[in-house]
């Protein structure tokens, strides 16, 4: 079954992340978990995932760090990065949303709460 | 001056006006003495030019009544040291033939007036009076400029003003310290001269070339380092507005400089505040809103119907938990000034329009319809533009959710003298007096059969309130019960500023 691909979700909320997985393994995707940038780096450096779907604001390492880190890479920036945004657009002025103005390259924002529905079809949209 | 100000000058003016006479004939002395002691002034008498000079060189008169022909010293000869001495005092010749020549000569030479000898006591009083009214002039003239120039310099905020040519009329030293010239002053110089940063270059341009018929004042923050010998960056809101002569002329610029460094220092302390709390309180939340999901969905095993419905009221309230959540937050960033410093020009008919549009799927679905009644365009008003479509958005939504089936919303706009003015009128379900006082309380909630089945936070009306007040407008409401109410929005215009 290696035909299905992989997808990494990263949130340092574990109910958040068991409830996404339960979605995309229904859907037929395979699921890589990790709770903290760190943790996803080494996960992506042991099995190459198709999309990340990257939570924002994580201990150790964010998510803006971990993207930029991966976008600048020439082995890893084709993986599809979703960033996961809990903050409302009604706070727009703080750095979280922006990360200070910088372009964090993500492939696309989903903001929380995540509607799971849409979140699949954003997930298949990138994936084919 | 102001009328008012006039009024408290002379009701407690405790000055008594000091009078000099010098004159050589005793007779003359004694009459001016009794007099101008009889009209209130304050009267010293010098016996001829020597001991008037003399007096003169130790004190300070408001007036002098002098005579010009006097042995030793003459009278000229007086006149000339008075006016090398105290510029600002008033010299009245008396002459004792009364030549048109001496009078003319006495004048050219800086007299004020004259009164020839022999002289009636009327004649003495009016000609004095008319002085003291020409000095008390002159001292409010230099009262007012010393009230200004001492105010001016006190403030806190820089202020400078320039002329048509750019030039500096005045600049406080809490502007240079701003701006970060070391100069103690800069009176004169060419804005150009000691001005770089091209903001406010731009911006004192731009205020000169205003036409009349546009009052606009022009704000902007810069961020500049090193002022105020902070380490680290200033940030300073700049102001600058025309000022005009009768006819409309503009004459120049006041510019106004405040320093808001701190406040922008709260500002993104408390908006990370905002944010760091906003993600512990919605990040369980959305989680559990995610897991209700995945139960719904099945994910978890086969559920019945009791259970479907039980987890998808649970997901409702959860849901509208998480909103309350957001509008609380809003309400206190609004509460705490923090929306408001963002303003901009904005075209209240576009909101609306977009508004409405935005709100009309939700309305059709209940039947009701949304139509407006606005002219073609309305004047712009200096608004957050986020919070104006919250404003409307706010109470189209009361209106459609206070609506019952069919029911229509008429949304209208006008401009007068007052300002912008807003209305959004329905046919729902009304508010009673009572209520009336309460709705724009946070968390009030008008609670009655007709309601039971309405959900919201009670904080939609309190926010329209506070950006409406924080924008300098208000918002009323008017409303028969049983057939509808009508909300009324107050926005100054931008030109009234």
């Amino acid at each position: 079954m290696n035909d299905k691909k992989l997808v990494l979700i990263v949130d340092d909320d574990p109910d958040l992340v068991e409830s996404v997985a339960m979605k995309l393994e229904s859907q037929s995707f395979r699921v890589a978990k990790a709770y903290d940038g760190v943790e996803a780096m080494d996960q992506i450096k042991k099995e190459r995932p198709a999309l990340i779907i990257l939570d924002v604001m994580m201990p150790r390492k964010n998510g803006y760090e971990l993207c930029a880190e991966l976008k600048s890479s020439d082995d890893y920036k084709d993986i599809v990065v979703l960033l996961l945004t809990a903050v409302a657009d009604a706070v727009t002025t703080t750095n979280y949303t922006h990360w200070d103005g910088k372009n964090t390259l993500a492939d696309d924002y989903i903001p929380k709460p995540i509607n799971l529905e849409k979140l699949m079809g954003i997930v298949k949209d990138y994936l084919g | 001056m102001t009328e008012t100000e006039t009024d408290i000058h002379t009701e407690y003016n405790p000055y008594k006006s000091k009078i000099l006479v010098v004159d050589d004939e005793a007779r003359i002395r004694d009459a001016c003495k009794i007099v101008l002691e009889g009209c209130g002034y304050d009267v010293c008498l010098a016996v001829n030019g020597v001991d008037g000079l003399q007096r003169i060189q130790e004190e300070h008169y408001d007036i002098i009544l002098l005579d010009l022909m006097m042995p030793e010293l003459s009278g000229f000869d007086v006149l000339a040291q008075v006016k090398s001495l105290h510029p600002d005092t008033v010299v009245i010749v008396i002459t004792g033939y009364a030549t048109l020549e001496h009078s003319v000569d006495a004048m050219k030479k800086g007299a004020f007036d004259f009164i020839p000898k022999p002289f009636t006591p009327e004649h003495l009083r009016v000609t004095v009076a008319k002085a003291i009214e020409y000095t008390n002039a002159l001292r409010d003239i230099a009262d007012s400029r010393s009230r200004m120039r001492t105010m001016i310099n006190r403030l806190s905020d820089g202020v400078m003003c320039t002329n048509q040519d750019n030039r500096v009329v005045l600049a406080n030293p809490t502007f240079l310290r701003m701006i970060g010239c070391p100069a103690a002053s800069v009176k004169g110089r060419d804005i150009h001269t000691f001005i770089d940063n091209a903001v406010l270059l731009d911006m004192i341009h731009q205020s000169l070339e205003t036409p009349e018929s546009e009052f606009a004042e022009r704000t902007q923050e810069i961020t500049v380092s090193g002022a105020n010998n902070l380490s680290g960056e200033t940030v300073l809101s700049l102001r600058c507005s025309p000022f005009r002569d009768r006819s409309g002329r503009n004459l120049g610029v006041i510019t106004v400089v405040h320093d808001i460094t701190t406040l922008k220092q709260m500002d993104r302390m408390k908006s990370e505040f905002v944010s760091t709390v906003s993600h512990e309180i919605r990040s369980p939340m959305n989680s559990v809103l995610m897991q209700l999901q995945v139960l719904l969905d099945g994910l978890a095993g086969d559920i019945t119907e009791k259970q479907r419905e039980i987890l998808t009221r649970a997901s409702d309230k959860i849901e509208s938990l998480a909103r309350m959540a957001s509008e609380l937050l809003d309400l206190a960033r609004i509460e705490s000034g923090l929306i408001s410093q963002e303003r901009e020009k904005v075209d209240m008919l576009e909101i609306i329009k977009d508004q409405a549009a935005f709100h009309l799927p939700g309305a059709t679905a209940k039947s009701v319809e949304i139509v407006l009644e606005v002219p073609p365009c309305l004047p712009p008003v200096l608004a957050n533009r986020r919070n104006m479509e919250e404003v409307l958005s706010n109470l189209i939504t009361n209106a459609v959710k206070y609506s019952p089936d069919g029911g229509r919303i008429t949304i209208s706009a006008s401009s007068g003298t007052e300002g912008l003015s807003i209305q959004i009128q329905d046919t729902g379900i009304g508010i009673s007096a009572e209520d009336k006082d309460k709705i724009f309380q946070r968390f009030y909630r008008v609670k009655n059969d007709k309601t039971r089945y309405i959900t919201g936070t009670g904080l939609g009306l309190a926010i329209v309130r506070s950006i409406l007040e924080a924008h300098g407008g208000r918002v009323e409401v008017k409303s028969d019960p049983g057939k509808g109410s009508t909300f009324s929005v107050f926005l100054p215009l931008l030109n009234a500023a």
